[in-house]
């Protein structure tokens, strides 16, 4: 199942903060978004997943997802929003229950999903004894339980210290690497753009305008931390982006 | 030997005491404090400041109004009053166990003859047969607390008809009031300026007189603190003498109608001062005649009801068994009735 | 190297320790200190009541009250006043707390509701309910109706605004999780808004419940020959401070026993608070 943005854009009132964004995400593939703050990277996510409206344009979903998937589009979110009063099991089944899913089925599904996000040891913690790490692991897994066509990732490691962030990219690689996935990452952060997409989206600032579309052709298995080559197209973004991001720090809020 | 009735026998008590009483030095225009609730039961204090009786005895007289007996006896016993009326209640009884309060005279009795406090039925359990104090047997009595007079009358009535009787405390007379409108208590006891309106709505029936059971029931009581009974002697004496004159003016005038109905057109003014001044004057006038009774001439005391009622307080372990009429009573200042 | 000589020039001072100044403002569990406020307290008014310099009208001898409690234990009475107290009390706050924190949430999720019920609970909320005393006896009888309406109408207003509060501050980001994943709307409130108000509507029902027991005393007002308040009106009115303090101790109890079982329940319930 592929997605389509047509010509959608936003307003909140006369105030403009998107215009005009058509853009395929193809399946089996990472499109990562990146821009300046305030560019209406989060809010696109959004429209993707069709937790918000926008003012103009469409979202298509092309082609029906997979007959196993119980939830096409589902999100990992940037605080990992897990319910503190559930065990990372309960966690994981809650995306199940209302699947009229339970029994053995359900554990099946809960035991290989937290296996691949290596949380077995952890089924039955509760989130205030995880580390954020830990957490966003889990967070990754309900995601998975469901059998998403696409995942929409919304900064889903900015809470996250830089040394976790490594781990959890290695194990996001890793996972696409068994199973490919479809992915719309959203992130501020350049490394990670660089490390995971497929594709990446550059945004302009507010209105949020498509600047330029990057290609990244090596496999997501070969990409490793300090990658020369990776530094490279990470310098090319940094330029492209650069003043954008300078006039969207100068900006007074709601001026 | 000449055989005196009741009647007759308070009179003259009376007039001895207030002979007595009227003597005492002038007190040096002292400031004294005085209870009262705007009852017609208090006109005694009313009138006695109205017409300067209690100035002439070299009293300052403040009067200090409440809304219920119970928070004047607490007032007496922290000294912000020294002198009030009110019944004799469980609580009073205990103030004085607890060296605070003294009771020193008698104001309104019970007397055959003279309209004095009713037994009411709701209109509910009239219908159904309630006509007279005999069938209040399994019934429910309205009184505002436990230990308080309506359930020391109720208590009294239902002893003498041989029945047992429920008591519902209700706190407040509005409260007792509405409850018995509504039916939700069966019956109460009331003064006749309350009971008598209340019976000509219809919602409520008048089935008995409370004298018929206690026929000398020394309804309300003259008390001040153990210290002014003991230590303020002259000062006591002089608002008893001035008191007493007060209730002379009101037995006169309003019983005996010495001064005829122009005289009580001017009692019933000035007790409109104090009392229902909510209402215009023409529509009070017919509750205050209704409510009137008999002072006692001189505040004598009946001691025997006093005695029969602490003793009954006694009997309900409402009070400490071991208090004794002493201390509750001192007996010192007016003529005592032991009848 | 520029670093090597900021360290060498202010050398040859005299050297001693810094100052600690980070003591105090934070609180530790004391437990025995407030036990023995109490004895403290309780041991100096028994020997001012019994020295004399506090007079038997002031306050009554701890030890007459102790005295006092325990022939009301002997004799059965205590019982025989409980009972009814504890029935209003768990019938009145039951039906008031589930119909306040029904309201509650329903004013939590629907704005018509929100609209509608806010602005008469907030009426609502400051009327003395001791003054609607009559009233209730008139609608719901002087027996145990008018009381039961009284604690419970008590409890209703501080439940309902503790949890339309609570329900408002469950996290939105979880309850955009639940709709990500496609629970239904019954499911996300079963699983997302009860639980996660679940700390709020408790703490009110804390205060909730305190104001039942308040209210008990004064449901008791009308019509009650038994209970806890009844006995400590009766004994107000009859001046009987041993019998009046020996009441409001049973009432200091009940409010302990009652917010213990809440902190159970906290613990038990919310376990996963951090």
């Amino acid at each position: 199942m592929d997605i389509r943005l047509d010509g959608v854009g936003h307003a909140y009132g006369d105030f403009e903060v998107m215009r005009d964004i058509t853009l395929d995400i193809p399946s089996g593939r990472i499109v990562c978004i990146v821009g300046p703050s305030g560019c209406g990277k989060s809010t696109l996510l959004r429209f993707i997943g069709g937790l918000e409206r926008p003012t103009s344009g469409r979202i298509l979903q092309i082609g029906d997802p997979p007959p196993d998937c119980l939830n096409p589009l589902t999100y990992v979110f940037q605080d990992f929003a897990l319910l503190p009063w559930r065990t990372v099991t309960g966690n994981v089944s809650l995306a199940l229950e209302d699947h009229r899913i339970g029994g053995a089925e359900a554990k099946a599904i809960i035991d290989d999903v937290l296996s691949r996000t290596k949380l077995t040891d952890f089924a039955k913690a509760l989130p205030k004894q995880l580390s954020g790490g830990m957490k966003q692991r889990v967070a990754i897994a309900r995601a998975l339980a469901v059998r998403p066509a696409v995942m929409l990732m919304d900064e889903p490691l900015s809470a996250l210290d830089s040394q976790t962030r490594e781990l959890l990219m290695d194990d996001l690689i890793g996972l696409w690497t068994r199973t490919p996935f479809t992915a719309v990452y959203v992130t501020h952060n350049l490394a990670e753009a660089v490390r995971l997409g497929h594709l990446i989206v550059v945004l302009s600032r507010r209105p949020g305008q498509i600047r330029q579309i990057v290609e990244i052709d090596k496999p997501l298995a070969e990409r490793g931390y300090a990658d020369p080559d990776l530094e490279d197209s990470q310098k090319q973004l940094w330029m492209l982006m650069r003043e954008e991001a300078r006039a969207a720090d100068a900006e007074l809020i709601d001026a | 030997m000449t055989t005196f009735n009741r009647r007759q026998t308070l009179a003259l008590i009376g007039a001895a005491a207030a002979a007595g009483l009227a003597t005492p030095a002038i007190a040096q225009n002292r400031k004294v404090t005085v209870g009262a609730l705007r009852f017609t039961s208090h006109s005694a204090s009313f009138i006695a400041l109205e017409r300067g009786y209690f100035a002439d005895a070299g009293l300052d007289v403040e009067l200090k109004f409440f809304q219920a007996a119970q928070p004047m006896a607490v007032a007496i016993a922290s000294g912000d009053v020294d002198y009030a009326v009110t019944a004799v209640s469980g609580g009073l009884i205990s103030l004085a166990d607890k060296g605070a309060i003294k009771v020193i005279g008698g104001a309104l009795s019970e007397e055959p003859g003279i309209d004095g406090q009713k037994i009411l039925a709701s209109d509910a359990a009239f219908q159904a047969g309630l006509t007279s104090p005999a069938q209040l047997g399994g019934k429910t009595f309205g009184m505002s607390t436990a230990g308080s007079s309506f359930h020391y009358m109720g208590s009294k009535v239902a002893a003498a008809e041989g029945v047992e009787m429920s008591f519902k405390p209700l706190q407040k007379v509005g409260a007792i009031i509405g409850a018995l409108k509504s039916g939700q208590i069966d019956a109460w006891s009331i003064v006749p300026h309350i009971a008598k309106p209340l019976a000509g709505s219809g919602d409520v029936h008048i089935i008995g007189d409370i004298a018929d059971y206690l026929p000398n029931y020394q309804v309300t009581t003259v008390f001040t603190s153990a210290a002014n009974a003991s230590d303020e002697r002259e000062t006591t004496e002089s608002f008893l003498a001035a008191f007493s004159q007060g209730v002379s003016d009101y037995n006169a005038t309003m019983i005996d109608r010495a001064s005829g109905d122009e005289g009580v057109d001017q009692m019933v003014d000035l007790i409109h001062k104090y009392v229902y001044t909510d209402r215009p004057r023409d529509n009070a006038a017919p509750s205050i005649i209704n409510g009137t009774m008999r002072l006692n001439e001189g505040a004598a005391l009946n001691i025997a009801s006093v005695r029969d009622q602490l003793e009954w307080f006694q009997s309900e372990a409402l009070v400490d068994e071991a208090i004794t009429l002493d201390t509750l009573v001192d007996a010192s200042y007016v003529n005592t009735i032991d009848a | 190297m520029p670093d090597a000589t900021l360290a060498a020039t202010p050398a040859r001072d005299k050297v001693r320790a810094v100052d600690f100044r980070g003591g105090g403002f934070a609180p530790k569990t004391r437990r025995w200190v407030g036990i023995a406020v109490f004895i403290v307290l309780i041991g100096f008014v028994e020997w001012g009541t019994q020295a004399g310099w506090i007079s038997a009208l002031t306050l009554p001898k701890p030890s007459d009250v102790l005295a006092t409690f325990g022939e009301l234990y002997a004799s059965g009475l205590l019982f025989q006043h409980l009972g009814p107290s504890l029935t209003r009390l768990v019938v009145g706050a039951t039906i008031g707390a589930s119909i306040g924190v029904t309201t509650g949430v329903l004013i939590g999720l629907f704005s018509y509701i929100r609209a509608g019920l806010v602005p008469l609970v907030a009426a609502i909320f400051p009327i003395p309910k001791i003054a609607l005393l009559p009233l209730f006896v008139i609608w719901f009888g002087i027996d145990e109706g008018s009381k039961y309406a009284l604690i419970a109408f008590g409890t209703f207003t501080p439940t309902v605004v503790a949890t339309y509060g609570a329900v408002d501050n469950v996290d939105r980001t979880l309850i955009r999780m639940g709709q990500s994943f496609g629970l239904s709307w019954f499911s996300i409130v079963r699983k997302i808004v009860l639980p996660g108000a679940m700390p709020g509507i408790l703490s009110g029902l804390r205060i909730s419940l305190a104001i039942a027991i308040i209210l008990l005393v004064a449901a008791e007002m009308l019509g009650a020959e038994y209970g806890i308040g009844a006995y400590i009106l009766q004994a107000g009115s009859l001046y009987d401070l041993e019998r009046l303090f020996a009441g409001v101790v049973i009432l200091s109890i009940l409010g302990v026993i009652v917010s213990a079982a809440i902190g159970a329940i906290e613990r038990h319930l919310l376990g996963w608070r951090t």
